[in-house]
């Protein structure tokens, strides 16, 4: 059906040389990381055969104009098809902001969709290992991934992986201040912890002192 | 047979040689940009003049054309025969010679694509409306006061055409800019032409330079189907891929450099020569990078994407396919990620 959709608008453009994308969602994604976070953006832009396709989908109401609650709803739903990990631990990205061209400009195939988004990166080891597959519109989609030169000289790019149309991406870098999980714990964890230790300190830790002191004075 | 001439002139004619010879690029650049200035009235001043640190008119550029993304300063349509010659005039005082005609190419280039669409940019020209394609349709504007000591901007683009070129006492700083072709390869008066010729044969033979493990670690192994640092992206620097001209010999790092060359050299002969032992002090961290086919048929462009990424440096080179062929239709991208727009020595 898209493809059949697709076509038609190509015969009707009629025209073999095009100033712009065509038939294709672009959807270039630039990831940053840093210590405990990952900031991304997202620069979405829709081929003019296909522009109809996300039209449908983001001026839902049909009204010609895309509102702000709009513009909200379409950004969730493509932060929806991300999936997210880092060493196999889901995320889950927080939209940071979103910027909409007009309907007219997304119709001539002018329009730029820009997103941005973060995660919290959890506590974890010197070797990590973050993933991310965008299955946004993925019959019509261009994948574009890319992460930038670490600003903290602490975190180093090891290895970065994709399939062939780059929905699939795995980066693999190195923290090289990378923090135990106990300094992660949230503060009931670590009131828990504290209490043990005190009553592992009054009870225990005296008893096993006498002992040893006890077994000394024998010998 | 001599020539005898009165003293007075031959003292003149000498002092007018040598005060020719002596005037450094950027004087003569000057020069050009206030002729051309003063060519124009009062209201198309305003037009052509920015200030030098009007963020939005410096990235007011696009590979789109004008009906798609605005541009602003005064385009050539609306120059008379005079002006449009004294623009032309200071768009080559900043070039070398073959930037210059490689700029020409690409305006070319685009005139047919107006010829073969019609006038009006046709179908696929987009609600904006207005005219599409055609060499009227670049635009030209100065940001700050052209000066030989402070900096100031040359902008000069429009379809396919984006040069930034920052001019800093003796330099001439050519990031960011992006060159593009549609039709990349044409026919104009019996005389085939390529406007990213050597860009596309250049690499082509370096990747064939290279050994088999040499190539393993250039290829991308994905798809890349667009500019990854076009307009819109600047001050980002991306991680780097490929093979590392740490591990190519000299033989194919003299050809990298070449391909490099491409896009350095647009700008002034002496300008680019700094700009290439900047880039050739950072050969060993320099990157090159391919995907797609290893192949090309003869006689036309590159259908592969390819980058090339040093410490200052970014080339991109991206076939397009936009309901044609990719041959005949290609972005390119030149920055200098820690200078873009010269801003390295506006900060010192």
């Amino acid at each position: 059906m898209i493809a059949r959709l697709i076509a038609a608008i190509l015969i009707l453009a009629g025209t073999p040389a095009f100033a712009h994308r065509l038939d294709e969602y672009l959807q270039g994604t630039i990831i940053s990381i840093e210590k405990g976070r990952l900031q991304a953006q997202m620069t979405l832009t829709p081929g003019v055969a296909v522009s109809p396709l996300l039209i449908a989908s983001i001026d839902t109401d049909s009204n010609g104009v895309i509102s702000q609650t709009e513009q909200l709803e379409y950004a969730r739903s493509v932060l929806q098809d991300l999936s997210l990990t880092i060493d196999g631990r889901h995320l889950t990205p927080q939209l940071v902001s979103e910027q909409f061209p007009t309907l007219d400009e997304l119709k001539d195939g002018r329009g730029e969709i820009q997103l941005e988004f973060k995660a919290d990166l959890p506590g974890g080891g010197r070797n990590r290992k973050l993933t991310l597959e965008n299955h946004h519109q993925s019959a019509i989609a261009a994948y574009q991934v890319n992460c930038t030169v670490p600003r903290d000289p602490n975190i180093r790019i090891a290895r970065q992986n994709r399939n062939y149309s780059q929905s699939s991406y795995v980066l693999e870098y190195v923290q090289t201040n990378a923090e135990s999980a106990s300094v992660e714990m949230s503060p009931v964890a670590v009131l828990m912890f504290l209490s043990l230790a005190v009553l592992w300190l009054r009870h225990v830790w005296p008893t096993n002192v006498m002992r040893r002191f006890a077994h000394w004075r024998r010998n | 047979m001599t020539i005898r001439l009165p003293f007075w002139m031959a003292t003149l004619t000498v002092f007018s040689m040598s005060s020719a010879m002596a005037q450094t690029p950027t004087a003569r650049i000057v020069s050009s940009a206030n002729s051309f200035l003063s060519t124009l009235d009062q209201k198309q001043r305003e037009r052509a003049l920015f200030a030098f640190d009007d963020e939005e008119q410096r990235v007011r550029w696009s590979n789109l054309p004008i009906s798609i993304v605005r541009r602003a300063g005064l385009n050539m349509g609306e120059l008379s025969p005079a002006q449009r010659a004294a623009a032309f005039s200071l768009v080559s005082a900043v070039l070398s010679k073959k930037g210059f005609e490689k700029v020409q190419q690409i305006m070319d280039g685009d005139e047919l694509l107006k010829t073969n669409q019609g006038k009006g940019g046709g179908k696929g020209g987009g609600k904006g409306g207005g005219a599409m394609f055609g060499k009227d349709l670049y635009y030209i504007s100065i940001l700050g006061t052209p000066s030989e000591k402070n900096l100031w901007m040359l902008q000069f683009g429009g379809h396919h055409l984006a040069l930034n070129i920052t001019i800093a006492g003796e330099r001439g700083i050519l990031t960011p800019s992006l060159t593009g072709a549609q039709p990349a390869v044409y026919t104009i008066d019996g005389k085939t032409v390529r406007p990213l010729r050597q860009e596309s044969d250049k690499a082509l033979a370096l990747f064939n330079a290279l050994e088999e493990n040499q190539r393993k670690q250039a290829i991308l192994t994905y798809r890349v189907s667009d500019l990854v640092l076009g307009p819109g992206q600047d001050g980002k620097t991306i991680q780097p891929e490929g093979l590392k001209a740490s591990s190519m010999n000299e033989k194919q790092r003299a050809m990298l450099l070449d391909v490099i060359a491409e896009w350095a050299g647009i700008v002034h002969d002496s300008a680019a020569a700094t700009r290439m032992a900047e880039l050739k002090a950072d050969l060993n961290d320099t990157w090159f990078a391919w995907s797609g086919p290893t192949t090309v048929t003869s006689g036309s462009n590159l259908t592969a994407y390819y980058r090339i990424q040093g410490p200052h440096l970014v080339i991109e080179y991206a076939p397009q396919q936009m309901g044609g062929d990719p041959a005949m239709h290609i972005h390119a991208m030149y920055r200098d990620p820690t200078n873009d727009y010269g801003r390295k020595p506006a900060t010192k």
